[in-house]
């Protein structure tokens, strides 16, 4: 601690009371500034605390299986429960339970199929529900035979009401009515509104009402680290090891073939890598707002100490020691900090409780608490408090040991090297340059570190903001792009069928009217089998949709598919067979590399031709319908794709419906049909969150930055108040004066905008590496020129303010002026 | 109070009876500033001393190196060859706060432009050295700066901010202040410069009088009429004392 003969005394305490009284619109502009960067940042550790709790929190309330093992055939629900009863005696195994699924459409009001199909979970009746379960939040499980409980999140999607009846269409093509008895909330799966699927489920008692014998095909099992260990293992290989010795021992116990393993991220929800972008998003966030706090405190504080410098030197030559007037400006800072933290706190708080509900929803969780961990307070208040005293401790050290003789020489000018010299003397030697216009450039440089804590901050701002734009740009360009290159309106997707030719399948739909063209493909599920394996490990989530890879067989002659932009190898030719081309999600596997994938249960072998990157064809993998025969067998598309004749979206929904309607009376079964414009919207709400992140945060900063720059004009007029005396004096006018002082806070803006070009760019590129959702690099033109705008608009606005101060000054006022 | 007082008196006694002895000794001075356009001596060769009591001006044209010189003196300063020594104390042993310290006890400055702290009152502008130097007991601070303040005519200002007073009177609040721990020495910078004929002749008047009372007084000045008021005039011509003229 400081001496006692250096101890604050009670007039150094007046004077300080009296400072803050006297720059009090400063004051309460540097407390607004710095309590929004600490609101921002304290709102978003807030909600990565309770996101980043509540989401593994809710995944892991339903017990999530380990691993699906999925046979090929499904058995009789008693013989399944059998087996999973014996399943569950196997070491190392801690729970097993059977289940199995289908994907339905539903009947829309009106009649047609709606667009989002329905993805039912059956289990039998008296499954115990210790596995992969949910929460009843109306009604009671089981429900009775044709009845259904259905995901809380599908009721707006599918325009669903507890109590009604929804039709869907059963495997046989049977319109089947399901009884609404209740309402489930499932926070494992992905919400309905970011799929564009519903789910529900329904007791195996139902499945004779469908169509379907009371069988199941799934097995869910949790596994243990260890035998005798109750916790479900965290370690994917241990799971994966564990689940193919189990289907060596069911495919020998019980003869069962088996079709597939599943075993998703352990632990991980299914949009996981979705929350951890988030997360990451949020965390960048936060740091950012932390950082920004600090250049912020550091370039308040320190342009409000040197303008106290000719006072320091006065005290000092009047006999006040350093540790005096440190503490004098620490005990200022302090109260800044204080104030700012106390401001702060219950907003931020607030914010989080706010915020983190969105986030969650979106992710389709609910949140058990909304208090943030205990020690992410201390955190805030630690921060609030320790990060503008830390920044601006050098500038306290170095105000406070200012000598008097640098004190009594202090004119607010930094001393300049020959370099500014000539580039000065380089810019007064320009013709018609106006002289105010000079002046205010030439300014802009007498305070270089504030200058650079200006720029900075309004560059971080610039950047953020057009990075954020440019990500949202780029993924629109690649939704765009995707659209441009599916060619094709409406997706018919149908049973596997063997009696009607693919030829009167594309002729009866060729027929109706609004179709411009039709080709038959076929879409199946595969999984890429380990070499010397024969079950194929996929990570695919119990939805089906997450972590699988589809395979796209591309017809021969297609004028409907433009080869998607290859990264390396060559696109397919027409009737090769044994080759395929890989998207780019597929991860070490190269050009010329030869793979096993699992088609129809069955290993087939294939050598990859190209890699491409990923775009809205539909599937990771493409194969031509020869290579497809050739390894399966089946020659039966199951996919129709029609051009219509206008590309809006009422004819795609009557073509859809139309082609549905003939391929049923035709005996065909339709699994769905739906407009292409489904998938762009399930991608489009998975980006959703992500884009509002990014431009919240850039919103906030810039209101930061702002602040920031009227601040620091205010300090760049006070510290010149003898100067614009000095110019009154010889006549220049006020509104000269406010000119020059407009000027240099658009110059400042300027040179941030260039600046902030190459953070932007770099934190673009990291952006579109680190989303979810693929995007084509860009810098979006439109976010420069509205940041450019906004900046530099908001510049002049923020200079207002002080322009008009230091205009209004008198002669005898600035020369007076200490 | 009445022990201050005695005090006081114990101590204007002493410095009548040092009034014989050297209070300031320069020896072989030399200051240079590194400029851009290369080292700029502003003082050369300068020795000098100054007895106890002494009223001195220091005269000479802008640049001549007169405010360098009280900057020496004052600790404000540090030269870059020779020895400073002021009331016994060699200056050039102590830190910028044994300096800043040993200032608020020695040396009363007055500056052309006042320099007074704008947001506390007169009153308190006086007083602040004394929190600095803690000589005088805290109780004993605001009755000390208020007959200080009526010493140089503005007692009736006291409360008011130095905002608010006319320059002659901000000038004399000033020299209150450099008065608040007694200092045996007072030192002013152009303390006229900025004043119109009339106050600076009272304020000449009252360096006079103080100097009266026995404490050393040192004016740089342009003024002319100075010597009506000073018993040794030093004159600098580019840094060096052309003449130093004794009354």
């Amino acid at each position: 601690m400081l001496k006692g003969d250096a101890a604050m005394t009670p007039l150094l305490f007046i004077k300080l009371l009296r400072d803050l009284r006297t720059i009090w619109d400063r004051i309460v502009l540097m407390i607004l500034a710095l309590s929004i960067t600490l609101l921002m940042f304290s709102g978003v550790l807030y909600t990565w605390g309770i996101t980043g709790r509540e989401m593994p929190r809710a995944y892991l309330s339903t017990n999530p299986a380990s691993a699906t093992i999925l046979l090929e055939r499904r058995l009789n629900a008693d013989e399944m429960a059998a087996i999973a009863a014996e399943v569950s005696k196997q070491p190392g195994i801690i729970d097993a339970t059977s289940r199995t699924q289908f994907t339905f459409q539903v009947q829309q009001e009106g009649g047609g199929w709606g667009p989002n199909p329905l993805q039912i979970f059956v289990a039998a009746p008296d499954d115990p529900m210790r596995i992969e379960s949910f929460t009843v939040e109306q009604g009671s499980w089981p429900p009775a035979p044709g009845e259904i409980l259905i995901d809380r999140s599908s009721f707006d999607l599918l325009n669903l009401e507890v109590g009604e009846v929804v039709v869907v269409q059963a495997p046989n093509g049977a319109t089947v009515p399901l009884r609404i008895s209740g309402v489930v909330y499932i926070p494992s799966l992905a919400p309905s509104f970011q799929q564009q699927q519903g789910h529900g489920f329904i007791s195996a008692a139902s499945l004779p009402l469908l169509g379907e014998p009371v069988a199941l095909d799934a097995l869910k099992i949790q596994v243990a680290d260890q035998p005798g260990l109750t916790v479900p293992s965290r370690n994917r290989a241990v799971i994966t090891a564990a689940a193919l010795d189990l289907a060596g021992w069911l495919q020998q116990t019980y003869g069962v073939t088996i079709l597939e393993i599943q075993v998703p991220t352990p632990y991980a929800h299914p949009h996981q890598a979705q929350a951890d972008s988030l997360l990451l998003g949020l965390l960048a966030f936060g740091l950012a707002g932390l950082l920004l706090s600090a250049i912020l405190v550091a370039t308040l504080l320190n342009g409000l100490f040197t303008q106290q410098i000719p006072q320091i030197g006065m005290m000092k030559a009047i006999g006040a020691r350093s540790g005096r007037i440190m503490q004098l400006y620490l005990l200022m800072t302090l109260v800044i900090a204080v104030a700012s933290t106390a401001l702060a706190i219950v907003p931020g708080i607030f914010i989080s409780r706010v915020f983190a509900p969105i986030i969650l929803t979106l992710l389709g969780v609910d949140a058990e608490s909304l208090t943030a961990p205990w020690w992410m307070y201390v955190v805030v208040v630690a921060s609030g408090i320790g990060v503008p005293l830390l920044f601006s401790l050098a500038s306290l050290v170095k105000t406070s040991r200012t000598t008097v003789r640098e004190a009594l020489d202090y004119r607010g000018v930094d001393r300049r090297g020959d370099i500014s010299t000539r580039f000065d003397a380089g810019l007064g030697r320009l013709r018609g340059l106006d002289r105010t216009v000079l002046m205010a450039f030439r300014n802009i440089f007498r305070r270089r570190a504030r200058l650079l804590l200006s720029v900075g901050l309004l560059a971080s701002a610039g950047a953020v903001f057009i990075a954020g734009m440019s990500t949202q740009a780029g993924f629109q360009a690649s939704l765009d792009r995707d659209k441009e290159l599916r060619r094709w309106d409406v997706d018919v997707r149908l049973a596997n069928i063997d009696e009607v030719s693919a030829d009167a399948m594309t002729n009866l739909v060729a027929d109706l009217p609004g179709v411009a063209r039709v080709e038959a493909w076929s879409s199946v599920q595969t999984s890429v089998i380990p070499p010397g394996q024969q079950i194929s490990v996929t990570r695919t989530y119990p939805d089906q949709g997450h972590g699988s890879i589809a395979v796209t067989v591309v017809p021969p002659d297609s004028s409907l598919v433009d080869p998607p932009p290859l990264l390396e190898g060559r696109w397919l030719i027409s009737n090769e067979t044994g080759a395929v081309v890989l998207t780019e999600g597929l991860p070490d596997i190269r050009s010329g590399d030869t793979i096993q994938l699992s088609l129809g249960g069955r290993p087939t072998n294939w050598l990859v031709v190209g890699i491409a990157e990923s775009v809205g064809h539909g599937g990771g993998i493409f194969i031509t319908q020869d290579g497809f025969e050739q390894a399966t067998g089946v020659s039966q598309p199951n996919l129709l794709r029609i051009v219509t004749d206008d590309h809006d979206e009422e004819t795609r929904t009557a073509v859809a419906q139309a082609a549905e309607r003939t391929l049923s009376d035709a005996g065909i079964v339709v699994r769905s049909a739906a407009s292409v414009s489904r998938s762009a919207a399930a991608g489009a709400s998975h980006m959703l969150p992500l884009i509002l992140v990014f431009l919240g945060l850039s919103i906030t900063i810039s209101v930061v930055g702002f602040a920031g720059l009227a601040s620091t004009m205010s300090t760049n007029v006070l510290e010149r108040t003898r100067e614009f005396g000095v110019m009154s004096a010889i006549g220049a006018p006020a509104s000269t004066v406010r000119r020059l002082v407009v000027l240099e806070g658009i110059f400042i803006a300027v040179v941030s905008c260039v600046i902030a070009a190459i953070p932007a760019l770099l934190l673009t590129a990291i952006m579109n590496d680190y989303l979810p959702m693929p995007g084509l690099f860009q810098i979006s033109i439109p976010a420069v020129v509205i940041w450019v705008v906004v900046v530099v608009l908001g510049a002049a606005l923020a200079t207002l303010a002080p322009a008009s101060q230091a205009s209004r000054l008198t002669v005898r006022e600035a020369l007076a002026y200490l | 109070m009445n022990a201050y007082r005695s005090l006081q008196e114990e101590t204007m006694l002493q410095h009548r009876q040092q009034r014989s002895k050297t209070i300031i000794d320069l020896h072989q001075i030399v200051k240079t500033y590194e400029t851009p356009s290369g080292p700029f001596t502003a003082l050369q060769d300068i020795n000098l001393r100054i007895q106890a009591g002494a009223f001195v001006a220091v005269v000479g044209k802008s640049g001549s190196g007169k405010t360098t010189l009280l900057n020496l003196l004052a600790g404000i300063d540090r030269p870059t060859s020779g020895a400073v020594t002021v009331a016994g104390t060699q200056l050039h042993s102590l830190s910028e706060s044994q300096l800043a310290e040993w200032r608020g006890r020695t040396i009363g400055l007055v500056f052309q432009f006042f320099q007074l702290l704008p947001t506390l009152t007169v009153a308190e502008n006086v007083m602040l050295p004394m929190d600095f130097a803690e000589i005088i007991p805290a109780a004993e601070r605001r009755s000390k700066a208020l007959e200080l303040l009526e010493r140089v005519g503005i007692r009736d200002q006291a409360g008011k901010l130095p905002a608010a007073l006319s320059g002659g009177e901000q000038q004399r609040a000033a020299i209150a202040r450099a008065l608040a721990n007694d200092p045996p020495i007072l030192m002013a910078d152009e303390p006229t410069g900025n004043l119109d004929e009339a106050t600076r002749m009272s304020v000449l008047e009252l360096f006079a009088k103080l100097n009266a009372d026995g404490r050393t007084v040192i004016v740089v000045t342009h003024e002319r009429d100075i010597s009506r008021y000073t018993d040794r005039q030093v004159t600098l011509v580019d840094g060096r004392v052309a003449d130093d003229a004794q009354r």
